[in-house]
């Protein structure tokens, strides 16, 4: 018998099209399925409908059926369904309610009226099971990126769900967390649905793979057949190498010489960090989660101030932060652009134009999607021409053509003559030089 | 040894009850300095907006009352006379009042800070015997300052990424639309999370915790009497 069952499913947010269009499928018991497309093509919905979160939570037109075992989504509430299906989010901060980690898992477990004695057991052994009983006791507010998504893996096992699903949940993660994190989906009784732009590790989970494009499922099929219609149809979702052209590089646009840097007076985050880049090249700059990627690419663009060393630019930088799409400040997508050129509108429409976002000029920018309302923030910061543009996290939930058509951007606007530095969890990631930021050691070029 | 959540928030309002009953502006500055230092024991980086809100706020009462209210005969200083306000004279009365206006606001705020920044607010929604979804919103409010601070921290830096440079009030007050856009979004997000997670089910449990220790019942008869004090004779 089947775990859950989609017939016919088509959904509508609010005054908006189809999300998804005729969509049926069935998942069993224990299956571990890799849920593929594009950004914006439906995926996240497909989970929240099988979470039932659409269209309670979310309201909209819904047509066809959502059962899991055996109850329809449509009379059953989400908090009803809790428990036989768990859900994690992309961004741990936003599913985060309690303030410290035992708390937080045992937070569902009351919900569900787990008998008293037995939620701290449970709570502890969810945490143990994806190595995180050392955090039991800490505040979630201190936690990384990647520990605070290990403890919303721990909230969603310990419900013991029979139907589990992740929706890009690795895309905060280093490689080595993310690999420790799908390992430790492996001896899961449940069934896994997995959503995920990084697709080699998604296939490699997988037995099954459902491909998503623009509301349609237009693959659903066992692993290997699937990796053979996706070398077909959508190679770069197969094989996402991508290759960096020569590098010419000019003159020096940055020079940090032997960089320290620490919060408030606490420790130091980065230590003797020397890197330079020099014009038509593109950096990556690597590291494990925690290891000050982000502070040193905020000390490159000039928006920490060192607590020692030295850092030269040539000329203006720009900024993207992580998650850009959360920091957008005007309400018309135009006056977004046109924000970091002193109101020029001529320029503010180039950009768009170019980042294919056109068609969106009037529109508020929190209407676009997510992958869209990256692309804005990314218009935002490049309209202005920097000569030194620093990224964190460009390619974070970003699908593998759009990471693409992101690297090619990269390699045009360096050729012109400015530098670029990424600041990267993505090996894939194409780059004239590569560094590796480690906890403690000064950075090596890998 | 430490009080439990609970008792240390029924301390806290007990100290707020007095600062706002009492009279004397010493006993007012000796609450809020017990106060202050025990929001120094939070740690620096997360402690600043709120003791400077809490110093602040008390301190503007204190400098601006003595020009907004008339009263007492020992002039300390005669400042012009001007339309709506009247005579700008400064008194040793008026002094007395802003000083315990102004502690009392500090006090108050100081209380307010403690709670914020040392309470354990998941053991304090649990031990709420009623109410508990309202004692949840009061705990997850109390968490929006510090991801509101991480949210203007971080728009204020995408600005500044963009070459933009914002200053002064005017300035700044531009992120506040966004910023409140933002925690909507935050907010709508969580609550999502939250329903997958089964809040709203009839019904519910809770994990055993720790019951009250001595101590915890001490500090509370201890408050309870500090309050009486603040009335009578503080």
């Amino acid at each position: 018998m089947a775990l859950a069952r989609v017939e016919g499913l088509t959904f509508s947010y609010p005054g908006a099209a189809p999300a998804l269009r005729d969509v049926s499928l069935e998942l069993a018991p224990g299956e571990r399925v890799a849920l593929l497309g594009p950004s914006g093509s439906g995926k996240s919905t497909l989970l929240r409908a099988l979470a039932g979160l659409v269209p309670h939570f979310h309201g909209g037109r819904f047509e066809g059926r959502v059962e899991v075992e055996g109850l329809d989504t449509r009379t059953t509430r989400p908090a009803e369904l809790a428990g036989v299906v768990a859900i994690v989010f992309q961004d741990p901060e936003d599913q985060v309610v309690l303030t410290r980690v035992a708390n937080e898992v045992a937070f569902g477990l009351e919900n569900l009226s787990v008998v008293p004695e037995a939620i701290w057991p449970r709570a502890e052994a969810a945490l143990a099971a994806v190595g995180s009983a050392h955090l039991h006791g800490r505040l979630t507010a201190e936690l990384s990126g990647g520990e605070l998504q290990r403890v919303c893996l721990a909230c969603a096992l310990a419900l013991r769900p029979r139907l589990l699903l992740l929706d890009e949940p690795t895309s905060q993660l280093d490689p080595p967390g993310a690999e420790r994190f799908l390992a430790e989906l492996e001896g899961l009784d449940a069934a896994v649905v997995l959503s995920e732009q990084r697709t080699e590790r998604a296939l490699a989970f997988a037995d099954r793979v459902l491909y998503v494009e623009e509301g349609l499922l237009l693959l659903d099929a066992p692993q290997p057949e699937a990796i053979r219609w996706l070398e077909q149809h959508r190679p770069r979702y197969a094989d996402q190498a991508l290759e960096a052209p020569p590098a010419s590089p000019g003159s020096t646009v940055l020079e940090v010489r032997r960089v320290a840097y620490a919060y408030g007076g606490g420790p130091r985050v980065l230590e003797a960090a020397t890197l330079e880049v020099a014009r038509g090249q593109v950096v990556a700059l690597e590291g494990p989660n925690g290891s000050g990627k982000t502070t040193l690419a905020k000390v490159a663009a000039g928006l920490l101030e060192p607590a020692a060393g030295t850092v030269r630019r040539s000329g203006r930088a720009g900024y993207l932060s992580q998650d850009p799409g959360r920091y957008l400040v005007r309400e018309r997508v135009l006056d977004e652009v046109a924000f970091g050129v002193g109101g020029d509108r001529g320029r503010a429409e180039a950009a768009l134009e170019a980042f294919g976002l056109g068609w969106a000029a009037e529109r508020h920018p929190r209407d676009l999607s997510s992958g869209e309302r990256e692309r804005l923030g990314l218009a935002a910061v490049a309209v202005a021409e920097p000569d030194l543009l620093v990224l964190d996290e460009p390619t974070r939930g970003v699908d593998p053509d759009r990471k693409a058509a992101l690297a090619d951007w990269l390699f045009a606007y360096a050729a012109d003559g400015r530098g670029v530095l990424v600041a990267t969890h993505d090996r894939g990631f194409p780059a004239h030089r590569r560094l590796s930021l480690a906890r403690e050691e000064a950075l090596v070029a890998v | 040894m430490r009080l439990s959540p609970a008792p240390a928030a029924l301390v806290l309002a007990a100290v707020g009850a007095t600062a706002l009953l009492a009279r004397n502006v010493t006993s007012l500055a000796i609450l809020a300095a017990a106060l202050l230092v025990l929001c120094l024991r939070a740690p620096a980086r997360s402690r600043a907006l709120y003791l400077f809100g809490a110093i602040s706020t008390g301190l503007s009462v204190f400098l601006l009352s003595p020009f907004l209210w008339v009263g007492g005969g020992s002039v300390l200083w005669s400042g012009p006379i001007l339309p709506v306000l009247g005579p700008l004279d400064v008194t040793t009365e008026e002094l007395a009042i802003a000083a315990r206006n102004g502690l009392r606001l500090s006090a108050l705020g100081l209380a307010f800070s403690a709670y914020a920044l040392l309470l354990d607010h998941d053991r304090l929604v649990a031990a709420v015997p009623f109410a508990r979804r309202s004692a949840l919103a009061v705990a997850l409010a109390t968490r929006l300052v510090p991801s509101l601070e991480r949210d203007a921290r971080g728009l204020a830096e995408a600005v500044r990424g963009r070459g933009v440079v914002l200053s002064g009030v005017r300035g700044n007050a531009r992120l506040v639309s966004p910023l409140v856009a933002g925690s909507l979004e935050r907010a709508s997000n969580l609550a999502e999370a939250m329903e997958a997670r089964g809040f709203g089910r009839p019904g519910g449990t809770r994990a055993p915790r720790p019951a009250w220790t001595s101590l915890d019942r001490v500090a509370l008869g201890a408050a309870s009497a500090l309050v009486v004090a603040g009335a009578l004779w503080l």
